[in-house]
């Protein structure tokens, strides 16, 4: 007989591309969580790269250091971060001066900062939702 | 397919694990290691050998490339990276695919396809004066002394002839390397093998040829030192 708890969905935050997680991933719930806690464990290092190569004021190790923790939002689902920092890396990539790439930045640093959040909540989310199905 | 013994190159932590779940996923490749940078693979891979190379270009301290160039054999390698200003060294290195993380399973499995063996298209025993080739459609003679060298081209090689003919057919360095005669021909990189008896002078990490130049690997200089009749 069908368990309902064990065949309900998992209800993503609105900005996780669902579809792009269902690709990715299936209904792997357990396997979902564990990739969701695997970014988070390399969210901090990543980012603290990215801060570093912009108080150093140093744009092509800032366009690297972005362009590592790019993939790391696809990964979780969240695509329009992902092409944020591929926008970044464009406007570094043409940068003539390092005052250039300032405002994008900021923006970019928002969003940085409001994915951890999101990405952390998904994951207790996640553990919830898995141990209830357990 | 039979399991391929494989490494992963690759510093982001999400993406190994996922890249190793696919593999195990396929029950065709067998992960022999996981390395998070260029200097641990490389360790690994001096005593040891792999049929495929998952690998990052983009890493700190050394690059992925810089691992290919250091390797004295020749793997496949299948890239987890899609810049495009890697192409042009993409395809000196023989790489298979490229995959863009995060890429799907079916994804993966494309590029696993992509790697089989070489087709039979050279004919030839180490010890004869001359191969032939399938080129044109047709089976066509080489002369040991006719051939200056072998460059890869992807899953194809060109060889090189002293009449400045260009022969393009479907075949591997790596299998050209143990059919070619060993008295004649050298590999000096992933991506060439060289007839010793042409090379006109050598100069730091290039060889010249007919005016080609043809690159030195780090791991093959010592090989190309120990052939060349220095006095």
């Amino acid at each position: 007989m069908s368990n309902y708890a064990n065949d309900k969905p998992f209800i993503f935050n609105g900005e996780i591309n669902v579809q792009s997680i269902n690709e990715l991933y299936g209904d792997d719930y357990a396997y979902i969580e564990e990739v969701f806690d695997t970014v988070l464990k390399e969210y901090e290092l990543l980012t603290n790269n990215i801060i570093a190569a912009y108080d150093s004021k140093n744009t092509p190790v800032l366009k690297a250091a972005v362009h590592k923790i790019k993939p790391i939002f696809g990964f979780v689902g969240l695509l329009k971060v992902q092409q944020q920092c591929q926008q970044f890396e464009n406007t570094c990539h043409s940068a003539t001066a390092f005052e250039s790439v300032v405002d994008e930045f900021g923006s970019l640093k928002n969003s940085l900062i409001k994915s951890k959040s999101l990405i952390e909540e998904e994951k207790k989310k996640l553990e919830l939702f898995n141990n209830q199905r357990a | 397919m039979s399991s391929l013994a494989c490494i992963i190159v690759e510093d982001l932590q999400v993406a190994a694990n996922y890249l190793e779940k696919c593999c195990e996923k396929s029950g065709q490749v067998a992960v022999k290691g996981h390395f998070v940078n260029v200097p641990d693979a490389l360790a690994y891979l001096n005593e040891n050998t792999v049929d495929l190379i998952f690998l990052d270009v983009e890493m700190p301290g050394a690059n992925g490339f810089e691992l290919l160039d250091q390797i004295a054999f020749s793997p496949k390698v299948i890239l987890t990276t899609a810049k495009k200003e890697y192409a042009y060294n993409a395809f000196q290195y023989n790489v298979s695919d490229y995959l863009m993380k995060p890429f799907t399973y079916q994804r993966f499995m494309e590029a696993l396809q992509k790697i089989q063996p070489s087709g039979e298209t050279v004919s030839t025993n180490s010890a004869s004066d001359h191969i032939y080739i399938k080129a044109d459609g047709k089976l066509i003679r080489l002369n040991n002394d006719a051939i200056l060298y072998i460059e890869s081209m992807g899953d194809y090689v060109k060889f090189v002839t002293a009449d400045n003919k260009r022969y393009i057919t479907h075949n591997t360095i790596k299998n050209l390397e143990e059919k070619v005669s060993k008295q004649h021909f050298l590999k000096v990189h992933r991506s060439y093998i060289v007839n010793l008896h042409k090379i006109d002078d050598m100069r730091e990490n290039m060889l010249f040829i007919k005016g080609n130049e043809i690159p030195v690997s780090k791991a093959n200089k010592q090989d190309v030192f120990k052939r060349l009749n220095i006095i």
